[in-house]
């Protein structure tokens, strides 16, 4: 959990140095989802993942002046949907690929779903969203790189 | 039933259902969502502070580099109008090149550095009239003398050249001599008898040498004496052109050019 803070605090930090250029890629989300399939599916532990990313998502809203709520709903309904995703896959098909495919899908409708609430879907805003769905792909690779290493040290 | 329901699915949904509320909320009551961010926003002033403080310094050095960037290419086109400015001015100052009877004006067009003061090339050649010898003449002294034509321009060789010879004659003294100079910007007049002593300011001409040169033409005015070497003592000679400016020059036509022009 703390670890979780520190990744949103590092967001918004890399959000006010690259204020006016661009917006940064959703680190945050992108931790959820490793949080989710890096451990058990217990009920108790995905309904906590569940409300962490609500939280993470409300709290980006109020700081960052987007429409208070969006990304908390959309935290929430991607963090679900990376889940059932996940739990409905057998064991043996769970790896890195599909983590990569789950996260990564679930990085584009958060990014999706904040361009549409955006009051003016003008040229720049659409360079925006693709820079930062860009610049979320090296960020992903982080992310899967740390899962292989967890899943390489689980293994010994 | 209610047993039956998957709790994951609910936290989502009621999450979701915040979300929603949040949205609906902050939309109907902006004061409260403001008053909220606002809260946020105050607790996060001293842990964004450092990422503040470097986005501003570099937007600072970004802006001056764009300064920099600008004020050099400022200068560099203030630079630029200087020199044309110059030129323009100093070309304003020159005077066209005069011909009178038996003088053709001419320009000159070229003079390199390495051969400052050697030569020079000017913008008349044998369709004007000009022939190999003739002596060229600036500000009413002669400054050298045709050494190669082409139809529309000819090369002077300067009196400033150490291949330059002429016989000369001090006008006060009838003392004669040979011109030559240094390729460094003196004239000097040489082969005087041991002994000889003129005072400053006497007027060296040309001394009759042939058809294409005519005797008394004005070369300079003796400036002191050189080193005496081998019993021979050289003398500077001030040529009254300025040598170091020369925009136009006046070559003497042979007389029988002369009379085929006239």
């Amino acid at each position: 959990m703390i670890s979780l803070a520190v990744i949103w605090l590092l967001q918004d930090l890399a959000q006010v140095l690259s204020m006016g250029v661009l917006l940064v890629p959703d680190f945050f989300l992108l931790t959820v989802a490793y949080g989710i399939v890096s451990g058990p599916l217990g009920k108790e532990r995905i309904s906590l993942w569940i409300w962490l990313a609500f939280a993470g998502g409300i709290l980006w809203d109020f700081r960052w002046a987007v429409t208070p709520g969006i990304s908390g709903l959309v935290n929430s309904l991607s963090v679900f949907a990376v889940y059932t995703a996940w739990a409905g896959t057998p064991v043996s098909g769970r790896g890195v690929w599909l983590f990569a495919l789950l996260a990564g899908m679930a990085h584009l409708f958060s990014g999706m779903a904040h361009y549409i609430t955006w009051a003016a879907a003008s040229q720049a805003a659409v360079r925006m969203f693709f820079v930062q769905q860009l610049l979320g792909i090296p960020a992903l690779a982080v992310a899967c790189a740390v899962y292989l290493l967890r899943l390489n040290g689980s293994n010994v | 039933m209610a047993g039956k329901l998957n709790p994951i699915l609910v936290n989502s949904l009621v999450a979701a259902f915040c979300g929603l509320m949040l949205m609906w909320f902050s939309y109907a009551f902006q004061y409260p969502a403001r008053a909220a961010a606002d809260k946020i926003n105050s607790m996060l002033y001293y842990p964004e502070l450092p990422a503040r403080e470097l986005r501003f310094l570099v937007q600072a050095a970004d802006h001056w580099m764009a300064e920099r960037k600008s004020l050099q290419e400022r200068a560099r086109m203030l630079e630029q109008e200087n020199i044309a400015l110059r030129t323009a001015l100093q070309r304003s100052g020159v005077s066209p090149p005069q011909s009178v009877p038996g003088l053709l004006g001419a320009s000159v067009t070229l003079r390199y550095p390495d051969a400052w003061w050697k030569e020079i090339r000017v913008d008349k050649g044998s369709l004007q009239g000009v022939m190999t010898g003739a002596p060229v003449l600036s500000d009413g002294f002669m400054i050298g003398r045709v050494s190669r034509i082409g139809e529309n321009y000819a090369w002077i060789e300067l009196v400033t050249s150490s291949t330059f010879l002429l016989a000369a004659v001090v006008v006060d003294t009838w003392d004669l001599g040979v011109i030559n100079g240094d390729d460094i910007g003196n004239i000097w007049l040489m082969y005087m008898p041991p002994g000889k002593e003129f005072s400053n300011d006497m007027l060296v001409s040309t001394a009759l040498v042939g058809d294409y040169l005519p005797p008394g033409i004005p070369l300079g005015l003796i400036a002191g004496p050189g080193e005496t070497k081998d019993g021979l003592t050289p003398f500077r000679v001030a040529s009254g052109a300025r040598l170091t400016q020369l925009y136009n020059v006046q070559i003497l036509l042979s007389s029988n050019e002369e009379g085929n022009s006239s």
